[in-house]
């Protein structure tokens, strides 16, 4: 029905709808709203908002090392040595290394792996960013990773498949203690739960023993 | 719960197989914030009752509660792998607004069978589930005669086309191009005996490894061809199985090659 009316809408309003449906959480509703909205819109701010988003794409890189966004690489973070350059904390996405730098009781360095593994979506390994994370622990003297993936099936998933890949590194492993509730996002845990679960990681115990294929 | 993807500032958006209506999408609001009363009991693999309230849009769901969380699934990459491909097997034979009753129940089982599950059964476990899931659609591959001319087949070495669905007979295999897999005598016969097990023989199932491979290589092509599209967490299965290298379990007393040992008759 959407696609319908799209059709018989002017090409440039069905293209910008078109644009807003490929956004995450944009339904086709939501993409007409965001479309209409924008027409009644002045010109100026309409302006302001295609110059933001070129600009984003410009000027915003993944930090060589870390892969979180940025507007230099090295990052902010990277660069700053006076954090504890032994950790790195291996999150889900850009937002959640925020919302654990907000806790301020992490002082280590990040590693966004930008998605998760995914199976039934048919998204692995090779398609986030597993390989830099290798080769960075190659190289730097980092003693521990602390896996901060979502408490859900593909992020407990995607931490289990990491600590499988490290385990020959020798590095210690510690993933995010309970307490974090089940089936939420990282992103929008509160600060104190976030600091209790970083305190409360746990090192990955050698799951070796157990398990099985 | 088969699929779960973000909608918008905090929702989930579910794909759950249900027993009296197929496949249904809908959303759960809220269900990403911490404390949220659903996201508890929303994730991939739960068994869940869940209440779902209708209106204009998408069916929302207003209450969940877990029966089965499968931890066993969970804590274990070997098994969690599997139990995602046998969900999205599941998945991807149901259509939605359908009962499913059978492929529903038979899911359940196979998942609370795999939890339980030591490593070097499992893989007889899924080819059984795979051929019980053809079976049910209707789909089952013809492996008692030949798939075209019907003659019964002699105690030989033949192939095996997915496209047409079964074991083709030596004067059969060159009528047509379609790629054909080595169906060896063993071959069929696990096949057949998957086929008609119950799951208990059929874990109880010892097959050498390259029989193993050959017979999921007819089941993969075939399940390909029946469903028209590849099934996705089969690249994460073979992943974790290749490498990582998490032992293509190699349990004691059961050296790799010997063929299929539990000898499957017909
Ligand atoms: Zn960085
Ligand atoms: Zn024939």
């Amino acid at each position: 029905m959407d696609g319908h009316r799209a059709a018989s809408l002017a090409p440039p309003v069905a293209r910008l709808i078109e644009a807003f449906r490929k956004l995450p959480g944009v339904g086709p509703k939501s993409a007409q709203r965001l479309a209409y909205h924008l027409i009644r819109m002045p010109r100026a701010e309409a302006e302001s908002l295609a110059e933001a988003i070129l600009a984003v794409k410009d000027r915003i890189v993944l930090c060589q090392v870390c892969q979180n966004i940025t507007e230099s690489t090295p990052c902010p973070i990277c660069s700053d040595q006076s954090r504890d350059r032994t950790r790195i904390c291996v999150v889900e996405e850009p937002l959640d290394s925020m919302a654990i730098e907000r806790t301020r009781s992490y002082d280590g360095l990040y590693h966004v792996l930008h998605g998760v593994i995914s199976p039934v979506n048919g998204i692995g390994a090779d398609d986030l960013k597993v390989r830099e994370l290798l080769e960075r622990l190659r190289d730097e003297s980092v003693t521990e990773v602390i896996l901060a993936t979502n408490p859900n099936l593909e992020g407990e998933a995607t931490a289990m498949y990491l600590q499988r890949l490290l385990k020959p590194l020798g590095i210690a492993v510690s993933r995010l203690a309970r307490g974090l509730s089940s089936g939420a996002d990282l992103e929008y845990a509160d600060e104190s739960t976030l600091a209790h679960a970083l305190q409360g990681r746990t090192r990955s115990a050698d799951q070796d023993a157990s398990q099985s294929l | 719960m088969v699929r779960m993807s973000d909608l918008g500032e905090a929702d989930r958006l579910l794909v759950l197989l249900t027993p009296g209506r197929g496949l249904m999408r809908a959303t759960a609001r809220s269900a990403r914030k911490p404390g949220s009363k659903l996201g508890g009991h929303l994730d991939l693999l739960c068994h869940v009752s869940i209440s779902i309230s209708t209106g204009r849009g998408l069916d929302t769901v207003s209450q969940a509660d877990t029966l089965e969380g499968f931890r066993g699934l969970r804590d274990d990459l070997g098994r969690l792998s599997r139990g995602l491909y046998l969900a999205e097997l599941a998945e991807r034979f149901a259509v939605e607004e359908a009962a499913s009753h059978g492929p529903f129940r038979l899911l359940v089982d196979t998942l609370r069978t795999l939890e339980k599950l030591p490593a070097d059964a499992a893989d007889s476990l899924l080819r059984w589930y795979e051929l019980r899931m053809l079976g049910q659609h209707g789909f089952a591959p013809q492996l008692q005669r030949c798939v075209d001319c019907e003659s019964a087949l002699e105690q030989k070495d033949h192939v095996y086309s997915a496209a047409r669905g079964g074991i083709v007979c030596p004067n059969c295999r060159t009528r047509g191009d379609d790629p054909l897999l080595p169906a060896p005598v063993t071959v069929i016969k696990i096949l057949r005996f998957l086929g008609r097990a119950t799951w208990p023989e059929a874990i109880g199932l010892k097959v050498g490894d390259d029989d193993r491979r050959m017979v999921e290589r007819v089941l993969r092509s075939h399940l390909h061809y029946v469903l028209d599209r590849d099934v996705k967490s089969t690249g994460f299965l073979d992943e974790v199985r290749k490498r990582l290298g998490v032992a293509e379990a190699a349990p004691e007393g059961d050296p790799p090659g010997d063929g299929a040992r539990t000898g499957p008759q017909g």
